[in-house]
């Protein structure tokens, strides 16, 4: 069981005592550009850096690099999430294998005190934040008293900061409530000094070691403060150049069984910031690989030492910092069928980075070379990745790493050959940015067990030749998923997950979807393309409701008209069927999607009781029980069984929006199209019911007449007597009543009522 | 995860079974008799396992390369010879390295060990090698664990009370011990009879060579699948206390995304969906596996025919360029997607991702997606233009925020350069100028250097007295003012070192500079 490691928190303790100030005698060149350009003119002095200056800026290279790639994040919730699980799932670090987010870093500067400039809080945790705490502190006070100050008191508050949790920490120990004793603290203290001598690094030692006992024993009877397991103290004494070391380089070893301790004499200027590089990489278990072969438009800038000459493309190699996790694969396969892999201009240089001056800044290390591949078409791919892993560039401002970096921001990527001295040629790797980010991505580059799998045509189904493929492209366009702000679900607690709710959008889109065309007519039409595609709405608006309704007068239109359908022909016997018998099968898949669809709302119903109102009649006894016996089925098997059924409210405004849309219409359905229809409600000829807790089931309306309807009716009757009567129904005949008889006068055309309207 | 069968033949598998009233057999018959069981299971239920066949005794020979062809399998069980004695060392060795050679060192493989149980003797046998496990160098190291993951299944052609009078078992559980663990011991149950053997290779079929059957479900529309090679669980040690995570057998596809916007995710593994088709005693009728064979049963001729939701899925992922993402378990997610293996030839994939409610940083919280009806505009746009993916971290890495780094003198130096390129250009420059120039006073004081203020105060004056005659008036006075301020800055202490102070442009009454500061 892996908990917090080391590498979880880190405390940064940099000596801010006076001889700090001392200069490292190290000069930079500042005033190139007027050397270079402007001859006669006597370039200014160069200037050289404090040892301050030196420690701080390779502290923040050492931060830079581990941000890149453990970026901190905010994670309680992520966390929280992933322990609550269930009971023994919990999880303790958020992804695997990786401290994605989990890197602390707490800054302390020591003089006469300690002065801590940042917290364990995830907002603290930027280079930003640090350059600005570091610029309030400003380099070493020459004037403050050299006996007062020391890197002691940094020390001590390193390990006070230590036995405080981080988010992290406090989130694993409120969640595990019992087990809270099994979230462990470890940490890891770097400290930049100037020692005096062994003896002085050993009194450092000690007192680290004596404050960790006492801060133990306060934290075990605290409810805040955590025991310290382990701390690893790396003691950086550095010094400035030509003097000697004072102090000797010890390799790690254990003070106490809560102490490690480990210390490195190296000279201020270019050496601490290389050994600090060479830290991060082991406290973090990175890995360096070089990529090669970059083609680059040359610079006419002079800032590099090595001759650069225009008007010349020339090859760059950028060098990166990940994981090592993305070297699985070609380190395990070393010495197998693979070329050496180390960079060729490294390899075997492991000399003393204070003797080695060949080296410009004293890095030494292996790195693994890969091959840049000019990507040659912008075509997205999706490769077989086995990792993804964020990099640092090693020298990030460079022109070649920036040109690199650039490149892949604008959302390029790039393939990386591994180098082989013969054979085919390997890509092993990728790299590609994701939101500013940029990923080292493993591909898989041996034999694939998948190799010459059937095609999906020799399979199930792959006979059929006429699936929906376009219609359900479109399908899945609507389906579409996208990041939703956590603020707007957080708000109501009994609100669903959008992951939910993206579930609960396909149960609906999928109610009833055939897959094949042949299975489908509605779907092969575009005249019902605008109900089916609102129809699936969780609810509709009134302007939904009518479009629904203008799609089903539409096709009422086309019945009367005797429009084509493009029905298939498969699957039926014989010749072709007759129209009217297409438009029944049309009707009735048009009212199995609408019905699949009743409970989504009231106004869902108000679609499906105007399509009841409006489909043709079947033309026989026989077809009509045929046609419900299989769509009885087919709502079994969808299991959408509609079970509320309230006609008369929206009934109502059906008919009304129906009306007015109706005086655009010239020739209107007859009448007892709607009585007949198999699957209509009763002849509406009674009153609106006004009540709603009168639910009517559906199942009643196809059977025979149940008691409470002939009660209802009863009432009705003897209700309808207690008001006065229409006129258009007083006026009517046979039940009808002529509506809109003025523009039979005006236009002289002979309009058929269909009865509906009168019978309100 | 390809199959290696490593078959003893030495002497000691020749051994009689002693037998009641039948014909004899030899360790050997039984031995075969189980493995041809395990191809023939093979044929019918994972056709497409990689399977090779290794015959050791003192020396070890790779009788079938690594093939999906059971025929060639079964006929190589029945023509080995019988050698000399048993040396599992070397043989371990060597289909290490035939491993390694055909699939790499990430791919999982499954090692069967068929023996008697007589691990050998003297040099080369079993219990010498392991006596001498810690004496090794790093070149003759003990060839387990395997350096790619595995799983080591002993199938002993004898019974426990048999390996039990010797140290047998005790030193087949330190191999698998050996291999991390990974794997498992089989004995005969009862005596050692062609039944036995059969169920012993049934529980050893049942263990690792069950196909994996699910059902894939987008809303309604579902369909029976088979997923190869089969999902194997996974363990996450950061847990505190790990359970083997198993895939769901029902698994609901949640959405869809672009494979722009996927861009080629990590994944722990991926596995063929294959559509099958089960009748109603529940044995599949075609299970899609490949060989056209001319016995093709009418069954899978029948549902050949019958349409497949995993047919049409993989027909719109490819012509869209999308993937569905699918719950495989809690917090738990893979992607469906087409996998093209030649231009006619194309395929139904998933890919399992980590497992965590983030599997992949640029989607953000898998439980925060949701349907784009959802949100209040479109976020793919309307004509599809847009994407909301990918998320933007809170803060930018420093290759993407221009940090300032001078531990190299060329980062220094590409500063200062960058400042003085625009002072000569004053005052179209002003803004530059002025940005450059905070740029290095806020890295400088953060920093605690200085001196490298007062350096670029300097040059600052003196460039004022380079201007030529010709400069325009408002850029000596803007030099003159930054280099002011540089020095103002340089004392420390001040007021004006405050890091969140900005050095700003000299207000002048140069209308036409005034304009380029706006």
């Amino acid at each position: 069981m892996k908990l917090f490691s080391e590498a979880h928190k880190t405390v940064f303790v940099v000596d801010h005592c006076p001889y700090m100030a001392e200069s490292c005698r190290q000069t930079v060149e500042f005033d190139m550009f007027t050397k270079n350009r402007a001859p006669g003119i006597i370039p200014l002095a160069p200037i050289s850096k404090s040892l301050w200056t030196c420690a701080v800026e390779s502290a923040m290279e050492y931060c830079r690099i581990m941000y890149d790639i453990f970026p901190a994040r905010k994670l309680p919730a992520t966390l929280s999430s992933m322990m609550s699980i269930s009971g023994d799932q919990r999880l303790l670090t958020v992804a695997p294998k990786q401290l994605m987010g989990a890197t602390r870093v707490n800054f302390i500067v020591s003089d006469s005190r300690a002065h801590t400039l940042n917290s364990w809080g995830q907002e603290d945790q930027n280079l930003q934040e640090l350059m600005a705490a570091l610029a309030a502190v400003g380099p070493p006070n020459t004037r403050m008293d050299p006996e007062c100050c020391s890197v002691l008191h940094g020390l001590v508050e390193a390990v006070e900061v230590l036995c405080k949790c981080t988010d992290y920490q406090h989130e694993a120990r409120t969640t595990l409530m019992e087990n809270a004793d099994r979230v462990s603290n470890r940490g890891r203290i770097i400290c930049i000094t100037n020692a005096k001598s062994d003896s002085h690094v050993r009194m450092l030692e000690d007192c680290v070691q004596e404050t960790i006992h006492e801060h133990n024993k306060l934290a075990a009877s605290s409810d805040n403060l955590m025991q310290i397991q382990h701390c690893e103290l790396v003691l950086i004494h550095t010094y400035t150049a030509g003097e000697d070391s004072l102090v000797s380089d010890r390799p790690r070893k254990d003070i106490s069984l809560a102490l490690t301790s480990e210390v490195h004499s190296v000279r201020a200027g270019r050496q601490l910031p290389a050994k600090l590089t060479t830290l991060v990489q082991q406290h973090f278990d990175l890995a360096s690989t070089t990529i090669t072969n970059i083609p680059m438009k040359p610079t006419f800038s002079v800032s590099e030492q090595e001759e650069q000459h225009a008007n010349t493309s020339a090859n760059y190699d950028v060098e990166l910092l990940h994981q090592k996790d993305a070297h699985t694969e070609l380190l395990r396969s070393e010495g197998k069928n693979m070329t050496p892999i180390t960079c060729d201009h490294f390899k075997g240089k492991k000399v003393d980075p204070h003797l080695c001056n060949s080296n410009r800044d004293g890095a030494v290390k292996d790195t693994v070379t890969l091959k840049w591949c000019t990507p040659r078409t912008n075509n997205v791919e999706l490769h077989y990745c086995t990792g993804a892993y964020r990099i640092s560039p090693v020298d990030v401002n460079s022109r070649p790493s920036s040109c690199l970096t650039n490149f892949l921001l604008n959302g390029r990527s790039v393939l990386l050959e591994q180098p082989r001295k013969s054979g085919s040629k390997v890509i092993s790797h990728m790299l590609c940015s994701h939101g500013g980010e940029i990923f080292l991505h493993v591909l898989s580059s041996v034999r694939s067990i998948l190799e010459d799998p059937p095609s999906i045509s020799e399979g199930c189904g792959g006979r059929v030749t006429d699936y929906r493929i376009t219609d359900f492209g479109e399908f899945m366009r609507e389906n579409r998923l996208t990041p939703v702000a956590e603020r707007g679900f957080m708000m109501d607690a009994s609100m669903e997950l959008p992951l939910e709710r993206a579930k609960s959008q396909l149960e609906r889109h999928t109610r009833y979807w055939p897959m094949i065309i042949s299975q489908t007519t509605i779907f092969n039409m575009q005249a019902v393309v605008p109900l089916a595609s609102l129809i699936v709405k969780e609810s509709l608006t009134d302007d939904d409701v009518l479009n629904c309704q203008k799609t089903i007068y539409n096709l009422v239109d086309m019945e009367r008209k005797n429009d084509h359908l493009p029905i298939s022909t498969v699957g039926t016997r014989g010749k072709g069927s007759k129209r009217d018998e297409q438009y029944r099968i049309m009707w009735n898949e048009l009212e199995t999607l609408v019905r699949a669809h009743l409970n989504n709302s009231e106004k869902h119903q108000r679609v499906l009781e105007c399509l009841l109102a409006c489909r043709s009649k079947p033309p026989e006894e026989e077809e009509r029980k045929k046609s419900r016996r299989k769509r009885e089925d087919k709502e079994d098997k969808s299991e959408k069984v509609v079970k509320d059924y309230e006609p008369e409210k929206s009934w109502q405004d059906s008919e009304r929006l129906k009306g007015t849309l109706e005086r655009e219409k010239e020739e209107l359905v007859e009448a007892e199209i709607i009585k007949d229809s198999p699957d209509s409600p009763e002849p509406l000829n009674k009153k609106p019911r006004v009540s709603i807790g009168e639910i009517q089931p559906l199942e009643k309306v196809k059977g025979p007449v149940s008691l409470l309807t002939m009660w209802t009716n009863r009432i009705n009757t003897a209700n309808s007597r207690k008001h006065q009567e229409f006129a258009g129904r007083l006026s009517s005949v046979n039940n009808k009543a002529e509506l809109y008889q003025h523009l039979k006068e005006e236009n002289g055309i002979d309009t058929h009522e269909n009865g509906k309207g009168s019978r309100q | 995860m390809p199959t290696v069968v490593l078959l003893d033949v030495s002497l000691s598998m020749t051994r009689l079974v002693s037998l009641e009233g039948t014909e004899e057999y030899q360790r050997k018959h039984l031995a075969a008799h189980g493995l041809s069981m395990l191809f023939e299971h093979m044929a019918t239920n994972y056709k497409l396992e990689f399977t090779c066949l290794v015959a050791f005794s003192s020396l070890w020979e790779l009788m079938v390369p690594f093939t999906r062809d059971y025929n060639t399998l079964q006929e190589a069980l029945s023509t080995v010879d019988d050698y000399d004695k048993t040396c599992l060392e070397s043989a371990l060795s060597g289909i290490s390295n035939i491993v390694q050679d055909e699939w790499g060192v990430c791919i999982p493989c499954q090692v069967i060990l068929v023996t008697d149980g007589s691990l050998g003797i003297g040099r080369g046998s079993l219990r010498h090698s392991l006596s001498v496990l810690s004496q090794r160098s790093e070149e003759s190291k003990f060839p387990l664990p395997f350096p790619f993951p595995s799983k080591l299944y002993v199938m002993c052609i004898a019974n426990l009370e048999e390996l039990q009078t010797t140290d047998t078992l005790d030193i087949l559980e330190r191999l698998i011990d050996l291999n991390n663990g990974e794997g498992q011991i089989f004995t005969i149950d009862g005596p050692l009879c062609l039944k036995n053997v059969q169920s012993m290779f049934g529980k050893l079929i049942d263990q690792a060579y069950s196909p994996f059957h699910a059902v894939l479900k987008c809303g309604h529309l579902v369909s029976d699948m088979q997923m190869f090679p089969r999902p194997e669980p996974v363990i996450i040690d950061e847990e505190l206390e790990p359970v083997p995570k198993t895939i769901n057998t029902e698994l609901d596809i949640v959405g869809f995304i672009k494979i722009a916007d996927i861009a080629s995710p990590p994944v722990l593994s991926r596995h063929l969906v294959l559509p099958i088709a089960l009748n109603k005693e529940g044995d599949d009728l075609g299970s899609g596996l490949p060989e056209e064979t001319e016995d093709e049963t009418s069954a899978s001729q029948i549902a050949g025919k019958m349409p497949s939701f995993c047919v049409l899925l993989h027909g719109s992922l490819k012509v869209e360029g999308m993937v569905a993402i699918v719950l495989l378990g809690p917090d738990w997610y893979g992607m469906l997607y087409s996998q093209a293996d030649s231009k006619k030839k194309s395929n139904l994939m998933m890919s399992l991702f980590e497992p965590g409610p983030e599997p992949l940083p640029w989607l953000g919280k898998m439980s925060q997606l949701g349907p784009i009806l959802d949100a209040e505009e479109n976020p793919y746009g309307e004509d599809d233009s847009k994407s909301p993916f990918p998320l933007q971290p809170r803060t930018k890495r420093s290759y993407a925020q221009n940090v300032t780094v001078w531990i190299k003198p060329s980062g220094l130096q590409t500063d200062v350069q960058k400042i003085l390129r625009n002072a000569r250009k004053l005052p179209e420059k002003t803004q530059t100028f002025y940005k450059e120039l905070n740029r290095l006073r806020k890295a400088a004081l953060a920093f605690g250097f200085l001196d490298l203020l007062k350096g670029v105060a300097d040059m600052l004056d003196r460039e004022c007295t380079l201007l030529p005659d010709t400069a325009h008036p408002d850029a000596a006075f803007q030099l003159s003012h930054a280099a002011q301020q540089l020095k103002l800055a340089s004392t420390g202490n001040s007021e004006y070192a405050a890091y969140e102070h900005n050095i700003a442009p000299l207000q002048t009454d140069f209308s036409s500079s005034s304009a380029d500061r706006l």
